[in-house]
């Protein structure tokens, strides 16, 4: 099957995480955009919250196509992730990296696996959350507290190193690698994370701080 | 001319099966005006003198065109310096006392015969899967016949500077050929005489690096970095496209 030789083949694999990529990114822009309806108070916050859950249909086929989505790239990044660790395993007694910015690159495993560890702690506290306690009293609830505020902080700095490198690799990936456009990506690349850790890492500082005290 | 004294930690090892190991010479009064490989050269004679076995590594045009030499020294594939082969690497680079480790480009794909000599068969075998044109026989078609843009000329050009010495295949993180594939399907793929086989190229010739056992890539950009020939990532781009496009339609 053409298809599967297609899927399979180093660069096959490469567009899988590619393109779910992609389709995580545009949901991190949906969930964000409801999530700053916080900054405003807990009464807009609440009101998205029972506006989106009185569609029951759209809540789980989006969330089933996302768990798909969710699983692919995962399952297929900790697969490379073997793969690659067992062509690069004790190669040379010296190892220099001559590209400077290799940090993200180097640890997309590792922040990846960190997000992975975030997904599971924060479905389990807000998408199973007992139904009788209203979702704007729990945000704050669980958001305020030191550890948990902090364990939200450091997995959204970890998103923001795993999306600098995955938004560039991602294009190149796609084939988009122009001298015209290279500047805008290389832009992109610190923007887009940085947009993403200000309005997310900002919901539990907002707490933690107590700016978010008269919510 | 000045001269250095160095201390050399050699990856020595007799065969593809023996295990290998560093060892440790002294070689002093180095001249700085000297290449990486004459160096060795003069590693060798002393050695020989003294009886022992020379240091076996590749070479042979000595003046950066052929792609045949090449060792990773302090981990970086044909050293320190930016866009050269190690042939072409001058001792000046270096500092007196400097301790130099000199070890062969290492990948799945590529085993060590013996020292610094490693098997790179598996490029030429990437390249026999599709990295040529079918020319018919008959009478020579006229110069310009076939209108070519400059920028395209210029492109396939620049990705046919690669000279195949698998610097890209030792520095990358996961042993991945990509800079190497994609520096020869970009320039034919770039020329009007590439088209006609353009899509069953990509194919072959990604299947053959996948099956030689090249890593895959993450575009961690260290293969554009220690490139002699600094052949752009840009090209890996093009392959990416090249391949998406051929396995979608004729895959």
């Amino acid at each position: 099957m053409w298809f599967v030789r297609f899927l399979s083949s180093s660069i096959g694999k490469k567009l899988i995480m590619a393109t779910t990529g992609l389709l995580l990114l545009l949901f991190l822009c949906t969930h964000v955009a409801g999530n700053a309806t916080i900054y405003m108070s807990s009464k807009v916050f609440q009101s998205y919250a029972d506006e989106l859950h009185s569609h029951p249909l759209i809540v789980i086929v989006f969330s089933t196509i996302f768990l798909f989505i969710f699983l692919a790239h995962i399952g297929m990044g900790l697969f490379l992730f073997y793969q690659n660790w067992q062509v690069s395993k004790s190669r040379y007694s010296v190892t220099t990296r001559v590209v400077k910015n290799t940090f993200s690159s180097e640890t997309m495993p590792y922040t990846g696996l960190i997000i992975l560890t975030f997904l599971i702690v924060h479905i389990f506290s807000f998408t199973f959350s007992s139904s009788e306690v209203p979702i704007s009293v729990t945000v704050k609830e669980l958001l305020g507290g030191f550890f948990y505020g902090l364990f939200y902080i450091v997995s959204f700095i970890a998103l923001a190193f795993h999306l600098n490198h995955g938004f560039w690799s991602m294009l190149q990936t796609f084939g988009l690698n122009h001298p015209r456009y290279n500047d805008a990506i290389s832009k992109l690349t610190l923007i887009l994370p940085l947009f993403f850790l200000i309005l997310f890492a900002g919901i539990p500082l907002y707490f933690m701080t107590g700016l978010g005290a008269s919510y | 001319m000045s001269s250095i004294n160095l201390t050399l930690k050699i990856w020595r090892q007799h065969n593809s099966d023996a295990l290998g190991n560093l060892e440790t010479y002294d070689l002093d009064d180095v001249h700085t005006d000297m290449s990486f490989l004459e160096m060795l050269d003069i590693l060798n004679e002393k050695l020989t003198k003294e009886g022992k076995e020379p240091v076996a590594f590749d070479h042979d045009c000595r003046e950066g065109i052929c792609g045949m030499c090449g060792a990773v020294i302090d981990g970086i594939a044909h050293g320190p310096e930016k866009e050269v082969t190690l042939c072409q690497l001058h001792m000046r680079n270096f500092s007196n006392g400097d301790t130099i480790v000199i070890e062969p480009f290492r990948s799945r794909a590529f085993p060590v015969k013996k020292d610094l000599l490693v098997d790179r068969s598996a490029l030429d075998r990437i390249i026999q899967s599709g990295g040529y044109v079918s020319v018919n026989t008959g009478g020579t078609p006229d110069g310009n016949s076939l209108p070519i843009p400059s920028s395209n000329a210029e492109l396939a050009m620049d990705a046919a500077a690669c000279i195949g010495c698998g610097a890209c295949v030792a520095s990358c993180p996961n042993g991945a050929a990509m800079l190497f594939t994609s520096a020869k399907i970009s320039q034919l793929a770039l020329l009007p005489q590439g088209q006609a086989e353009k899509k069953q190229r990509a194919l072959s010739m990604v299947a053959q690096m996948d099956e030689e056992g090249f890593g895959n890539c993450t575009n961690a950009k260290e293969c554009e970095a220690v490139c002699p020939k600094g052949i752009s990532i840009r090209n890996i781009a093009r392959l990416n496209r090249e391949y998406l496009f051929a396995a979608l339609t004729e895959g």
